[in-house]
């Protein structure tokens, strides 16, 4: 963009190019832009680099993300809040951050480092004993646990980060499948069969479809490498 | 997690938002879905992390899951949740020391390379836009990748139209100067 003249039209065109190569300036202001254009040679290379730059940005490349983990996570965020009409009124002016929904995370991790060191203090004092940790059930479980096995599921499968909500419907409901739980941290979901087609085919539909990443029977009888 | 099945007789944003208020979570997941795509296209020019995308995104829905009482019917809905997506990903972005659109261009040497090339020049723009001060790249980006106009603008970043126009003029002139062949009878 050249230097603008002293002239306040020009200056004023000159504010306005953007939105004219956009497309979304108003009619007044286009025939204004396109009648100074005619006479000012420095606004009509303006409008030329300006669309070069424009239709550059506009033509990027967008990264298509998969949003069903992203509202998992935000659903399990709203799950510690409740519904907004039990909430006070918000105060004008709140911080964003004071409702993040990460929040309630970062509590916890908090309170994990906290009970970790009671722990290793008690174990260190060689009062480990006292405490029946081996009744209580794990904190963790890992993807093929089969005693978190929900109800129906027959396949697991691992879905691109980019694949398409609409794409993903359509792999499922061609492969005769439906989803029953996940994703999972490791962004694992259980998938049960709709119909009484054969566990192998629908395997075979979703490995054969290249924005699965991994596709596996739960029966161990039929297991195959993806 | 199942899906959620397709509605046929889909809801306007503002019928999403009137049963949001009234503590509905399957409006919200609907609205949730229908804003994901564009939000999420859009933050992915300042942050090529999807974790960074998707806090800002659930950052955002959280605050209209909590203010859709606040909303006004005047504004349209979309503009409501970018100006909400626009404010919380500016405090965001801000946190990445590294981010480096928050470095001045006066920090950065002057480019004497003349591309030739489409690609190149593609490149040396992103460079460019790289450089920018924030709220001057997003302005840009609203206007040229996201297609929004002077005034909604306005709106989503609650400035005066003034300094819309004087962002947008600014970061012109430094993309302009960072980039000489953009100038040039080159291209």
């Amino acid at each position: 963009m050249s230097a603008p003249s002293n002239h306040p039209e020009h200056r004023q065109v000159a504010e306005l190019i953007p939105w004219y190569v956009n497309g979304t300036i108003g009619q007044p202001e286009r025939e204004k832009v396109e009648a100074h254009v005619l006479t000012c040679e420095v606004c009509r290379e303006d409008v030329q680099t300006e669309r070069r730059v424009y239709e550059s940005v506009a033509s990027a490349p967008g990264v298509e993300y998969m949003p069903a983990a992203s509202l998992k996570r935000l659903q399990s965020a709203l799950d510690g809040i409740g519904a907004p009409a039990a909430q006070a009124p918000a105060p004008p002016g709140r911080e964003v951050r004071s409702a993040r929904w990460s929040m309630p995370w970062k509590g916890l991790a908090a309170a994990s480092v906290a009970v970790t060191a009671v722990f290793v203090a008690f174990a260190a004092a060689g009062r480990w004993s006292m405490f029946p940790v081996r009744d209580l059930p794990p904190n963790y479980h890992t993807v093929t646990n089969a005693a978190v096995r929900p109800p129906g599921e027959v396949i697991r499968a691992v879905f691109s980060p980019t694949i398409k909500l609409a794409d993903l419907q359509v792999l499922l409901g061609e492969a005769q499948l439906r989803i029953v739980s996940g994703p999972t941290e490791a962004g694992v979901y259980s998938l049960a069969s709709t119909s009484s087609r054969a566990v192998s085919q629908s395997l075979g539909m979703l490995r054969s479809h290249p924005e699965v990443r991994f596709a596996e029977s739960v029966d161990t009888d039929t297991r195959e490498s993806p | 997690m199942s899906l959620p099945a397709k509605n046929p007789s889909r809801e306007t944003d503002g019928e999403l938002l009137a049963a949001i208020r009234d503590g509905d979570r399957r409006a919200l997941e609907e609205l949730y879905l229908s804003y994901h795509r564009r939000l999420a296209r859009f933050l992915s020019r300042f942050t090529p992390r999807y974790e960074n995308v998707e806090e800002i995104v659930n950052d955002t829905f959280m605050v209209v899951w909590q203010n859709a009482k606040d909303f006004r019917s005047a504004s349209q809905v979309s503009t409501w949740i970018f100006g909400i997506a626009y404010r919380t990903a500016l405090k965001s972005l801000r946190r990445q020391k590294n981010h480096s659109a928050a470095r001045s261009l006066d920090e950065c040497p002057e480019q004497t390379f003349d591309p030739v090339l489409e690609d190149e020049v593609k490149d040396w723009l992103k460079q460019g836009l790289d450089q920018l001060p924030l709220e001057q790249r997003m302005t840009l980006e609203l206007a040229y990748h996201m297609g929004h106009s002077l005034e909604e603008i306005a709106r989503i970043t609650d400035a005066p139209v003034g300094t819309v126009k004087a962002r947008m003029y600014h970061a012109r002139e430094k993309l302009r100067h960072y980039l000489p062949a953009l100038g040039g009878t080159g291209l």
